[in-house]
């Protein structure tokens, strides 16, 4: 089934803004983020159709997950 | 320095203090024996217990110390260890009986190392100096020695050319200096203390670093103390296996990827920050209001490097290299001069929270307040106040009548603030709000401005002693995890989020990006300080430093309901173009409160020594 991928700043720079991607159902998140070639730990929050979302989590065909990147300031 | 069992032996750990009589000019050094592991660690866990033992009811008065010191690591080869703090109550941080807030403030650069190499762990500038002075720090032949000097010659010069001027007469040194901000203390609550770093020495750029929150610059100037050099020969440590490991360690920790450089894989500092919050409509802009709108985004990092090159440099050795250095770029393509540093704070509060996007603008502005040696959080977030209050109320505005995105007349209002001709802004946004008495979008917790982080997404503003992001670090949490439920926020605020300020006891910066309690903290102390402290014990011994601070925040009178909140129109207008939850009101900030306290006012007792004991 498909969904859209965005990647932000880091993410994005390392691969694509935004892309349609073919996953199995019941793939889980943390098992797409390896697909898609990031590295998990450069991954800090994940979002489904903008919801904060766990690595465990399915998603559903037509769904938007958007990776953002470990985030810090100071 | 290294005895087996520190935690139940902190006295066999003694550092050496040197108090200066700025009035007098006599100096008096000491061998301090710890009194707990917070005295061991350093930083403001140890000033904080000096300024406990005094009663100062406002901020500019003689008993009132600067005290400069060091953490543990500093001038140590772990990976960035050579922070140095300074600590004293705030002019800025007051409280609502018109008490002053004990604040420290820190910042990276040489200067930290060259500091601990002089001999020295800690320096308390006591009373005030009837002329202007700098003073020298040095080794001496015997140990250390300290000699106040004249320093006429700096009066007027901006924070870097008093570095520059000084570097002239001492070569081998590495320096702090205040700017005109902190010349005009009476004017100018905000000054901060500008330091200098090898890049800036070496290329005469004004690439200096900067502890500027809570106004320690100016109390520096009260005491006409203009700057401090600190005169050692490099004493740089045998970098062992073990503390390279650890230094690999730091850098390979996914804590410190983020703030490494973007062409070596890395986040690219906090300026990253901007792309990611901007996904919620979370990035400050016009006053702490988004509009939902894409104005922020002619900041991100693409569009600046059309226009500018962009250098990531570090301080002294240090390989995450946060530093984001933008240069104009001559006709030819080369690198032309510097145009200023970049990073998230000083870009939103100067950027798209005062209604300006262009990226040279708001290089201009930054570059300026940094010359006059204001902190950039204090100064940008009190100017989006007088934009937001002037765009209110365009018949009766206030000062020169500034709007957002008006580029000149905040030009205008930067300048002045700095040299002390704008007393209603360089004393903060506090008590300007109260002279207005629209208080609602004064942005500040305690007196503090806030940073370039929603209050609309971070209760723990409220908890934070020191600044709201550099002591709490619950920040980021709603943007990264999504909680908001008022055990999570509890949870987060009494636990995990205090111990934001471990770092600013042990001489490491923030970005090594490991919790403070991690493997990676106790190993560092046991190979390069030779201390074996376990895990649980520096995070007891951390905990406690802060509680120390938030029961003395109680004793200058911090209100424990009316001063531990939001600008309410937080709660009282949420902004509906922010697509995190909504979740504070004034019910929940009531019963987050109450929880947190009931965590911690018992584990605060005790914590403040008796006065003169
Ligand atoms: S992390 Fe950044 S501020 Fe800290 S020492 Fe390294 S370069 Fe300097």
């Amino acid at each position: 089934m498909q969904i859209k991928v965005k990647l932000y700043a880091s993410l994005r720079r390392q691969k694509f803004d935004e892309a349609d991607w073919e996953i199995t159902p019941d793939q889980k998140i943390a098992s797409i983020v390896e697909q898609l070639g990031l590295a998990r730990q450069d991954v800090g929050t994940v979002l489904v159709n903008g919801l904060h979302a766990g690595w465990d989590e399915t998603v559903a065909e037509g769904d938007i997950v958007s990776l953002l990147p470990r985030m810090g300031g100071g | 320095m290294s005895e087996k069992n520190i935690s139940t032996n902190p006295a066999s750990v003694v550092y050496k203090r040197c108090t200066v009589d700025l009035a007098s000019g006599t100096t008096t050094f000491a061998q301090v024996p710890c009194k707990n592991l917070e005295d061991v660690l350093g930083g403001f866990g140890r000033s904080f217990q000096v300024l406990a033992e005094r009663d100062i009811v406002e901020a500019y008065c003689p008993e009132n110390p600067v005290i400069l010191n060091t953490g543990l690591l500093t001038g140590t080869s772990i990976m960035t260890g050579m922070r140095s703090y300074f600590s004293g109550y705030s002019p800025l941080k007051k409280s609502g009986t018109g008490r002053p807030g004990a604040m420290w403030s820190t910042g990276s650069g040489n200067f930290g190392n060259k500091f601990k190499w002089t001999g020295l762990d800690e320096v308390i500038f006591e009373n005030r100096s009837d002329k202007p002075v700098y003073a020298l720090l040095k080794e001496g032949a015997n140990g250390p020695e300290v000699e106040l000097k004249p320093a006429d010659h700096l009066i007027g010069l901006t924070g870097h050319a008093k570095i520059m001027a000084l570097y002239q007469e001492y070569p081998e040194a590495h320096f702090a200096a205040i700017g005109p901000a902190g010349e005009n203390w009476e004017n100018n609550y905000m000054g901060a203390v500008v330091m200098s770093t090898d890049n800036e020495l070496k290329s005469g750029e004004p690439k200096s670093r900067f502890a500027g929150r809570g106004g320690m610059g100016s109390l520096m100037g009260y005491k006409n103390l203009l700057a401090v050099v600190a005169l050692s020969s490099d004493k740089l440590q045998k970098i062992t296996p073990e503390i390279r490991d650890v230094n690999r360690d730091i850098l390979k920790s996914g804590g410190s990827a983020r703030f490494q450089p973007a062409s070596q894989g890395g986040g690219g500092g906090t300026w990253a920050n901007i792309e990611v919050l901007q996904v919620f409509h979370a990035v400050p802009l016009n006053n702490f209001r988004p509009k939902g709108n894409t104005d922020v985004e002619r900041l991100f990092r693409d569009e600046v490097e059309k226009e500018f090159d962009i250098a990531t440099e570090a301080c002294h050795r240090c390989g995450i290299r946060c530093h984001n250095n933008l240069f104009y770029k001559n006709e030819d393509g080369s690198r032309g001069k510097l145009a200023a540093k970049f990073d998230f704070e000083p870009l939103i509060l100067f950027g798209s929270n005062l209604g300006v996007h262009e990226p040279a603008k708001v290089c201009d502005l930054i570059h300026r307040c940094d010359l006059l040696g204001m902190d950039a959080i204090s100064l940008g977030t009190t100017i989006s106040y007088v934009l937001d209050y002037n765009e209110r109320h365009p018949d009766k505005p206030l000062f020169n009548g500034a709007t957002f995105g008006d580029y000149d007349k905040i030009t205008e209002l930067i300048e002045d603030a700095g040299r002390g001709k704008l007393p209603g802004i360089a004393r903060g946004v506090k008590r300007l709000s109260e002279e207005t008495g629209e208080t609602a979008y004064a942005m500040h917790v305690k007196g503090l401005e806030l940073p370039a982080y929603l209050p609309d997404t971070n209760p723990g503003y409220m908890f934070a002693i020191a600044g709201g992001h550099m002591s709490m670090g619950t920040h980021m949490m709603l943007a990264k995890e999504g909680k908001h439920s008022l055990d999570e926020w509890t949870q987060a605020i009494t636990t995990g989020g205090l111990l934001q300020v471990g770092y600013d006891m042990i001489g490491l910066c923030k970005f090594v990006g490991v919790g403070i309690g991690h493997d990676i903290i106790v190993r560092a102390l046991k190979e390069a300080a030779g201390i074996e402290i376990a895990s649980e014990d520096i995070l007891a011994a951390v905990r406690r430093a802060y509680l120390r601070g938030l029961a003395l925040e109680l004793r200058q009178g911090f209100h424990e309901e009316k001063e531990y909140t939001l600008p309410s129109q937080v709660m009282d207008d949420p902004n509906p173009e922010v697509t995190l939850p909504k979740f504070i009101t004034n019910e929940f900030l009531g019963e987050l409160r109450q929880r947190v306290w009931s965590v911690f006012k018992p584990e605060m007792e005790g914590l403040l020594p008796v006065r003169g004991e």
